[in-house]
This record gives structure tokens, C-alpha cells and sequence, in this order.
């Protein structure tokens, strides 16, 4: 009976808390969040080096019986001469499927596929990824495996073939996709003619050879050019055994880096069209950013969060998209690359006819944001953002431990992640005005379209043509992607 | 709630509050079901660590709940669930709401002037837009810009999306694991009191999406082609619709169709991440528990008659070239798709049978690839062939190559190292997906609203058991001429 009671009386009040809740929060803002504390992981708890000084962050995660292994190079496509633009592509494709001293490309791809893993290796601007998946019972053959791709590739002809024949076959409809056009040729205006920005034709493809993937190879794969992130289901001690055994094998050698330069042309600035008979004007609006560095970097981003860059939240998308039903995708944005600075781009793609008035949209908002202070509301949104979803750095493992890797290989501070929220919550509405002042600069705007010339050129009745309102119209001809010649 | 019926409640949750593990050599999935009173499902797989919750939530419905006239419109509908509700992105839902009226009036009387009429009175209808647009101005106060967006934003939602497919619309958001009410909150809120606010401007977003589609290259043509190979049931028509319907569609299609489909017997909510599942059981009942049931959904009706026609399409445009081959497969759950499945693999990839012979042997392409595709209702086998130009191949050459592979496995079958490979990447590579709490959170609610989550784990087992016969099998059955579309897309002038 007494139990009954208890039962009865520990009922009633789960129900009386029950509805108290739901009588009162019927709005978001009336909810009452628990207290929720978060470090981010530190990265010297990760950090290892093995034999010959290859460096490497490595964590135990043992959940499920997989290992993740990558290994970040110091290389890229920025130190591929001009007159053999297009081995970054090749090499991508080449060093696994070249093969090994001992191995042919088909047997590491028969066995990887085999063990069910996967390994991949793609060469980026300035850092190039070998990646690896395996379970963890395949973690010693698949290591043996990883090494000795990463340290002995042999590049067999067969292998240069297929990438060749691959590329030349992508290259030839370089110039059908209108995104693909526009983000190649907004950069070539921006950094002019720059290892940045060097295409390949079928001429520089078909020149590379096995002896030009051997040395360049050979100048960048050392350990102490290497970082290596691991993250999976291995000991950390045994790992780090296994990785020192290849390591111990591997000989450094001196390497110094090309001082590249940083003199950008200064564009004129206008409209840059490019005739594409398509239905809409794909559209970016910008100039060179700023570098990652840069110590307004974290006021830039919360600048571009309320400019564009905060999806619905932000002005530009508010406006371009939500207000006027102009534009699926449209916004702002700063990209950002190692040693250089990236670019700063209001983006939209727009029925042709109303091409003008959108980026008439997007201007006005650059000028707003230099001249107005941005409001309380859209400051509370934009650093609680930043704030709130930190923890989100840290959702992936490997990414977590890649993440590592990449600021040490890039000499950035290693407490990028501990200082960043209070560098985030350092940036105020004044700040915000100062940064968009200083890093938007209206004379100063490159206004790309790849539409077709004669609706865009018209317009529509809330903004008709001519498109020279908005600047010099400039006419950019593509050139052709397999001779690098102008088309007629 | 009275006393007696709460009581009934709790004793209903502990019963279908299940702990279910299932596991094989390799793979252990562990979901915790919960089911409301009203049908609706909650998942839960907790991961702990980084205080985060992936939240999303599946509705059974896509473009394959339309019909002519309105395709396209399970796509508008998921824009739209971001326009608003009685409570959200309004400031005084009255007012507001007798704006909108006068707005759907006008706009009504314009579509019938526009679109009924052959030769419908522009002066009319300018006359009305003018109005409507006056209208649009005056509804602005009212309206809370992307409110639902803003609220999830500050609160430290990433992930934040939805996507419409041909049999499902998902909601996602990841929040701080100290926030997953917020989520509860909102989506309860919008399946319940959706109210579609700026409709006419959100169809233009829309008609601009289909139009990012439409330049890119190849997208007519492939239209095409899935337009011819599904004749009768509803996979004909792509997620993004026809354009006609696009523009005609009304706010009363909209409403009806949101009032069909989007009700907590059609729905799963699936929760991944580091949280307390009782926490999640809790909350759930306390919003979602209180949406009634809706009707139940009848499921598709039209299926693919047999082919019984050699089809053949071609075109030309801008893009890569490429030879696509069709060929009708049943769906999902049918005993005949492990084998189908597995084959598919066998076919694809870098060190598949269509790039050693087509890519490397013969060096007449550059890629080669298959794909066995069940879907829900009906499902499609396709083989992908992009031709070597420079060797003068055209996409059309490539036809009987792919036809000799055909051959050959419908003769010998595949070799017990293939079979094996097959079986090993894809078994590894389902223990891959578990690594991604949101990839898994979407294949754990897709797979729930057909054939249940655990199909995952006896679809992965099925895959375990084919044989070369099995193989040889399928092959023979489903690889003929009258059950074959064959699309030949060139390099040229065109769109």
C-alpha cells in the first residue's frame, strides 16, 4: 500500500512538471538552456615525432574498427613551372595508379579494394593528401602499403597514359560549365598571369613524363616536409613502432622554397562579360581579400557573415533571394589561401533579364555595410554563431587530427582553436564598420557575367540596361582549353 | 491529460522503448527506438564526446507523391516549411494573415487570366499585380525575415539544410547537445502551424534553381532520358519538376499537400550524437506527442508496365560525351537485388571490370561504371560510359562493349576474388558510414520510412550470400534488349 502511494504520489508530480513545461514555453526565446561547458581538444596531447623528424597527430578512437591515416605534404601546384602546368592533375591521378618499385598500380589498387579500404591521393595548391581508410585488422598491410607509395613511386608509362588521356578529355568542355568559367576566369583577372592561375593545354599535358613526376617526387616527399594525422582503432604507441619503421628508412633533403611573387595587377575595374548562350548570368563582384593571418581576419569573418556569408541570415541573401525571388544562390564571400591573399566575391546567378538590377542589389549592400553600423541583432547572431556551433571543428577525428597537421604545416599559432572564441567575442559593431571600410573597396569592383550578352545587356524594368551603368564593359574571350589559343 | 490515461502512456513508452542491437562479425548498429502515441518514430543512436546532437527529421513523401500539374511541388513545399508559421517569422499573425489573403485573391484572379485563358486581359492583370505588389510592401512590417533560420543560426546550428528527394523530405540541423529542445520546438511548430508566407517570390527562387540546373551541361538531355525510361510511374519527372508546373502551381496545392503529408504518422525524427536518450524520449513527447495523427498514406499506385521496346535516344551538347544503358530492375527488398547490387560493384570502380577492359585493355574510354539503383517502387540498372575522343571513339561505339561485358557475365559469371572484393568493400564501406553521425543519421531515417532501419543490417547480410550463380542469374534476366534504353549523348551544338 505504501509503495502504491509513493508510486501515485512520484506520478503526480512527473505529470505536474510535465505540464508546467508545456504551459509555459510556447516561444524559442522562452527556453531554458542547461549550462554547457566545452574545451577544444589541445594539440600538443596529439602531437608525435617520428624517426627522421616526420611529424605527426595522431588519436585513439576506438569506437569502430577503422583507422583513417593522411599524409600532408608541403607541395602543390604552385611549384609547377608554367611550361608544365598540369602535373599537379597527372601526379594526383599518377602515384598510386604509377605503382611502386615492387608493386604495379594494379596490384595496390586490387589489394586496397580488396581489404575493402580506400586510398586516395589528390595535390592541391600548396599541400598535397595521401588518404587512407582500412579496418583495423588490414592496419599493417595497409600501412605497408601507404609508405610505400608515399616513398618509392615508380610512375609507370601505362599509369601517365590513362591520366593524360583522362585529362585531355576533361579539358576539351573546360569552358561548358558557366560556374566552372566563372571562377577561373574571375581569378585570372584578379592575380593576372601568376603560378596561381596557370591552365594547361594538351601541349603542356603531353610533355609531362615519368622522369618530371620522379624529380618533382623526389624534391618534395621527405619526412620532414611530411606531417602525418592518424585517427582510429590502433594503439598509439604501437602505431607510432609502425610508422618509425618506414620513417627510419626515409633520408631528408635540403629544400628551399621559391620566393613567389605577391604583386597582383590592378584590374580596371567594370564589367568583365563573357558570352554564353545560357538563361541566367552567372555573376561575381569583387577583388583581391585578405590572407588568413591577416589579425582582422576573425573581424572580416563576422563583417562577411552580415554582409553575405551567414546564408539567410545575411543581408545580400535577405535581400537577393528572400525579398526579390531573384536568385536560388547568392551571397558573399571571402576565400582565403596559404601565403597569398584570397579573394572577396558578392556572388549571384540571375535570369539574364534581371542581371543588372541584382548586382545593383549587392552593391548597394557593400556600400551599406561600409557606411552604416551594423545593427545589435545581427552582431548577437553573428557571434553566437561563431561561438555556439565551435564545437563542430571537432565532429571528425581524423578531421580534427588533419586540422592539426595543417596549422603546424602552415606555421600558423597551434592555439588558433583555444583563442578562438575570445577572438571571436573580441570583434564589436565597430570593428565590423573599420574591416568593411578597409576591405571593400566599391572603386575598385571587377563585375564578372557569363550570360548571354543581349537579354543581360537589356535588362528589365527595375534596372534596364544598358549593362555600362555599372562600369567599362570589358569583353573577355575564353581561350581554347586544349591550345590555350583565343577562340574565334 | 487525466490521470488514468497518463499513466497508460508511460506503461506504452517502456514497452516500445526497445533496445535493439544487431551484429555481425563487424558491424554492430545500435538504434533506440520510441514510438509516439501518434505514430510518429523517434531514433536515437547516442555518440559520446563533442557535445553535439545531429537532429534531423524525414518525412515519407517526395516528388513521387505528385502528379501532372503539380510536380516539382514536394521541392516548393520544403523551401516553403522555412517561410514561416502562426508563430514564427510573423509579428502580429492576424493582421498579417488578412494581407495574405487578399494577396492569394488577387493572385488567384491572375492565374485564371494568365493561364486559363487563351487570351487572357494583360491590362487586368498588370491592374492586379500592382495590387498584390502594394500588398507585398504593406505585409513586409509584419514579417520576421528567415526567422526559423536566425533562431537555429544563433543557437549554434550547422548542418542546417533540407533536401527533397524522389521519395523522402529531410529537415536537418546540428545543435550543442544542450540545445536539442530548441529542435523539438521548431519542427513540432512547423509540422503542425505552418503558414506559407512570401509563396509567389519563393516559386521565383525556385524557377532560378531549375534554371541553375537547366545550364548545366547535359541536364536536358539526361531529363530526357529518365522522362523515356520511366513511362508510367511518377519517377518520370525529375525532384525539380517541369516549369509549367512550377509557374501554375497555387498556394491551395501547396496547403493541401502539406496537410496530406506532413503529419507525425509520416514522419521519423532521428537524433545522433552525444545526449541522454530518456532526455530525447521526454522532449519528444512533450512536442511532437502533441500533433494529431493524420490520415493514413495510401502508397504509389502506378509501377512500370514491362517494356516489351528497344528505346534509343540521342542528343547533343555541351559537356562531356557519353553512353548511358537503361534497363528495368525491381525494387528495393525484391530477392533479386543483393545479387544486382553486388554485380554492380563487381562492374565499377577503379579496379572493376568495365575500366580493366574499356579503360585499360582496350583503351577506348575514360571512365566506365555501373549502378544498380533499386529505389522504392521501381528501380533502374545503369551503365555509364564516357568515350576516349582522342582516339576518334564516339559514345556510340562503346555499345557493343559494354554489351560483350554483359555476355560474358551472363556465361561465366564472376570469379570467387571478385565476388569476394565485392562483398568486402561493401561491408567495410557500411562501417565506414557509421563514422559520420549525420551520413548516418540520413541512412538510418531514409531506411526506416521504407522497409524499416534494420533492412540496412539484412539487405548488408542478403549482399553476403550471393553466389556467381546468382549473378548469372540477374544477368540473364534483366540484361535484354526490350528491357534496355540506350542514350547516346555527343559533343555539340545544342543545350
Amino acid at each position: 500500500m505504501r509503495k502504491y502511494v509513493s508510486l501515485i504520489l512520484g506520478l503526480l508530480l512527473a505529470l505536474s512538471v510535465v505540464n508546467l513545461g508545456s504551459a509555459q514555453v510556447t516561444r524559442p526565446e522562452d527556453l531554458k538552456f542547461p549550462p554547457l561547458k566545452f574545451e577544444p581538444p589541445n594539440p600538443a596531447n596529439f602531437r608525435v615525432v617520428f624517426a627522421n623528424g616526420l611529424r605527426g597527430y595522431i588519436k585513439e578512437e576506438r569506437t569502430l574498427p577503422i583507422v583513417n591515416i593522411t599524409a600532408i605534404i608541403h607541395t602543390g601546384s604552385l611549384y609547377v613551372p608554367k611550361e608544365k602546368a598540369g602535373l599537379d592533375a597527372i601526379l594526383s591521378e599518377c602515384l598510386i595508379k604509377g605503382g611502386t618499385r615492387t608493386r604495379t598500380g594494379s596490384v595496390i589498387e586490387d589489394r586496397i579494394d580488396f581489404l575493402g579500404g580506400t586510398l586516395n591521393f589528390s595535390v592541391g595548391e600548396r599541400t598535397a593528401m595521401l588518404s587512407m581508410s582500412v579496418l583495423s585488422k588490414d592496419l599493417d598491410e595497409g600501412l605497408d602499403l601507404f609508405f610505400d607509395v608515399l616513398m618509392n613511386p615508380e610512375f609507370r608509362e601505362d599509369s601517365l597514359k590513362l591520366a593524360k588521356g583522362r585529362l585531355i578529355e576533361q579539358m576539351r568542355s573546360a569552358n561548358d560549365n558557366p560556374s566552372q568559367v566563372l571562377a577561373r576566369e574571375y581569378e585570372k583577372v584578379l592575380y593576372g598571369d601568376h603560378p596561381l592561375t596557370y591552365q594547361e593545354t594538351k601541349a603542356t599535358v603531353e610533355g609531362i613524363t615519368q622522369a618530371d613526376l620522379k624529380a618533382f617526387h623526389a624534391k618534395y616527399f621527405f619526412p620532414k616536409n611530411i606531417i602525418i594525422a592518424a585517427a582510429g582503432d590502433f594503439s598509439r604507441d604501437q602505431l607510432k613502432n609502425k610508422i618509425n619503421k618506414y620513417a627510419s628508412k626515409w633520408a631528408n633533403k635540403p629544400l628551399s622554397f621559391p620566393t613567389i611573387s605577391k604583386n597582383f595587377p590592378q584590374p580596371e575595374p567594370g564589367v568583365y562579360f563573357i558570352q554564353k548562350k545560357i538563361n541566367q548570368g552567372y555573376i561575381s563582384i569583387g577583388h583581391l581579400g585578405i590572407e588568413d593571418t591577416n589579425p582582422d581576419y576573425f573581424a572580416v569573418q563576422v563583417m562577411n557573415f552580415i554582409l553575405g556569408g551567414g546564408s539567410f541570415t545575411s543581408r545580400i541573401t535577405s535581400k537577393v533571394r528572400s525579398d526579390e525571388g531573384l536568385a536560388y544562390n547568392t551571397g558573399s564571400r571571402f576565400t582565403y589561401r596559404w601565403g597569398f591573399p584570397g579573394t572577396f566575391a558578392g556572388y549571384v546567378q540571375t535570369k539574364s533579364e534581371t542581371v543588372g538590377y541584382a548586382i545593383s542589389l549587392i552593391l548597394k549592400e557593400f556600400e551599406r555595410i561600409r557606411q552604416e553600423p551594423v545593427s545589435d541583432a545581427e552582431m548577437e547572431t553573428a557571434i553566437n554563431y561563431y561561438l555556439e556551433s565551435f564545437a563542430d571543428f571537432f565532429q571528425s577525428p581524423i578531421g580534427t587530427m588533419v586540422n592539426f597537421a595543417n596549422l603546424e604545416l602552415q606555421g600558423k599559432p597551434m592555439n588558433y582553436y583555444a583563442t578562438y572564441r575570445d577572438k571571436i567575442k573580441a570583434v564589436t559593431k565597430e570593428k565590423v564598420l573599420e574591416v568593411a571600410k578597409k576591405y571593400i573597396h566599391p572603386d575598385k569592383m571587377v563585375i564578372m557575367i557569363v550570360g548571354d550578352w543581349e537579354p543581360c545587356n537589356k535588362g528589365s524594368d527595375k534596372f534596364p540596361g544598358p549593362l555600362d551603368r555599372l562600369g567599362k564593359v570589358h569583353r573577355v574571350k575564353l581561350l581554347d582549353p586544349l591550345t590555350g589559343q583565343l577562340v574565334d | 491529460m487525466n490521470f488514468k490515461r497518463f499513466v497508460r502512456l508511460l506503461f506504452l513508452c517502456a514497452f516500445l522503448l526497445t533496445f535493439v542491437s544487431l551484429a555481425s562479425a563487424q558491424i554492430k548498429l545500435e538504434v533506440k527506438e520510441h514510438v509516439l502515441a501518434n505514430g510518429m518514430k523517434i531514433l536515437m543512436i547516442p555518440k559520446p564526446g563533442v557535445p553535439r546532437v545531429v537532429c534531423h527529421i524525414y518525412y515519407k513523401v517526395g516528388s513521387i507523391n505528385e502528379r501532372p500539374g503539380i510536380t516539382g511541388i514536394a521541392h516548393v513545399h520544403e523551401h516553403m516549411m522555412f517561410k514561416g508559421t502562426k508563430m514564427m517569422g510573423v509579428t502580429d499573425y492576424e493582421a498579417d494573415d488578412a494581407l495574405n489573403r487578399q494577396i492569394d485573391e488577387l493572385m488567384d484572379k491572375i492565374y485564371r487570366e494568365k493561364y486559363w485563358k487563351k487570351d487572357g486581359d494583360q491590362q487586368k492583370i498588370a491592374e492586379w499585380q500592382k495590387q498584390v505588389d502594394e500588398l507585398i510592401k504593406a505585409e513586409k512590417k509584419y514579417i520576421i525575415k528567415d526567422h526559423l533560420w536566425e533562431t537555429y543560426m544563433k543557437n549554434g546550428g550547422t548542418g542546417l539544410n533540407a533536401s527533397t528527394s524522389d521519395e523522402v523530405t529531410g529537415y536537418y540541423v546540428t545543435l550543442p547537445s544542450n540545445k536539442v529542445e530548441l529542435q523539438m520546438l521548431l519542427e513540432a511548430d512547423r509540422m503542425m502551424n505552418a503558414y506559407f508566407r512570401e509563396f509567389y517570390s519563393e516559386k521565383d527562387v525556385v524557377m532560378e534553381e531549375r534554371r541553375l540546373s537547366e545550364n548545366s551541361p547535359g541536364f536536358y538531355f539526361n531529363e530526357q532520358v529518365r522522362a523515356s525510361f520511366y513511362a508510367a510511374s511518377p519517377y518520370h519527372w525529375q525532384v525539380i519538376g517541369w516549369m509549367d508546373d512550377l509557374k501554375k502551381m497555387t498556394k491551395k496545392d501547396l496547403i493541401e499537400f502539406h496537410n496530406k503529408y506532413y503529419v507525425p504518422n509520416n514522419a521519423v525524427a532521428v537524433y545522433v550524437g552525444d545526449f541522454k536518450p530518456e532526455e530525447i524520449i521526454r522532449l519528444a513527447e512533450k512536442y511532437f506527442g502533441q500533433i494529431p495523427r493524420g490520415d493514413d498514406i495510401e502508397p504509389i499506385r502506378t509501377g512500370e508496365p514491362p517494356q516489351y521496346s528497344h528505346k534509343r535516344m540521342y542528343g547533343e551538347g555541351p559537356g562531356m560525351p557519353n553512353l548511358q544503358m537503361w534497363f528495368h530492375i525491381p525494387p528495393e527488398g525484391h530477392p533479386d537485388i543483393p545479387a544486382l547490387s553486388i554485380l554492380a560493384s563487381i562492374l565499377s570502380g577503379e579496379t572493376g571490370r568495365l575500366t580493366k577492359t574499356l579503360v585499360q585493355q582496350k583503351d577506348v574510354a575514360i571512365r566506365a561504371m555501373a549502378m544498380a539503383r533499386p529505389q522504392w517502387y521501381v528501380g533502374a540498372f545503369t551503365f555509364n560510359v564516357i568515350p576516349k575522343m582522342q582516339k576518334g571513339v564516339k559514345p556510340e561505339d562503346l555499345e557493343k562493349d559494354v554489351w560483350e561485358e554483359i555476355e560474358k557475365i551472363k556465361k561465366d559469371g564472376v570469379t570467387p576474388e571478385e565476388l569476394q572484393k565485392a562483398k568486402n568493400k561493401t561491408e567495410a564501406s557500411f562501417v565506414r558510414s557509421l563514422e559520420s553521425p549525420m551520413f548516418l543519421a540520413m541512412r538510418v531515417g531514409r531506411a526506416e520510412l521504407n522497409r524499416g532501419w534494420r533492412s540496412l543490417l539484412t539487405d548488408l547480410e542478403d549482399m553476403k550470400k550471393v553466389t556467381s550463380d546468382d549473378i548469372k542469374k540477374v544477368a540473364a534476366k534483366y540484361f535484354v534488349k526490350d528491357n534496355c534504353l540506350v542514350a547516346i549523348y555527343s559533343r555539340g551544338q545544342g543545350r
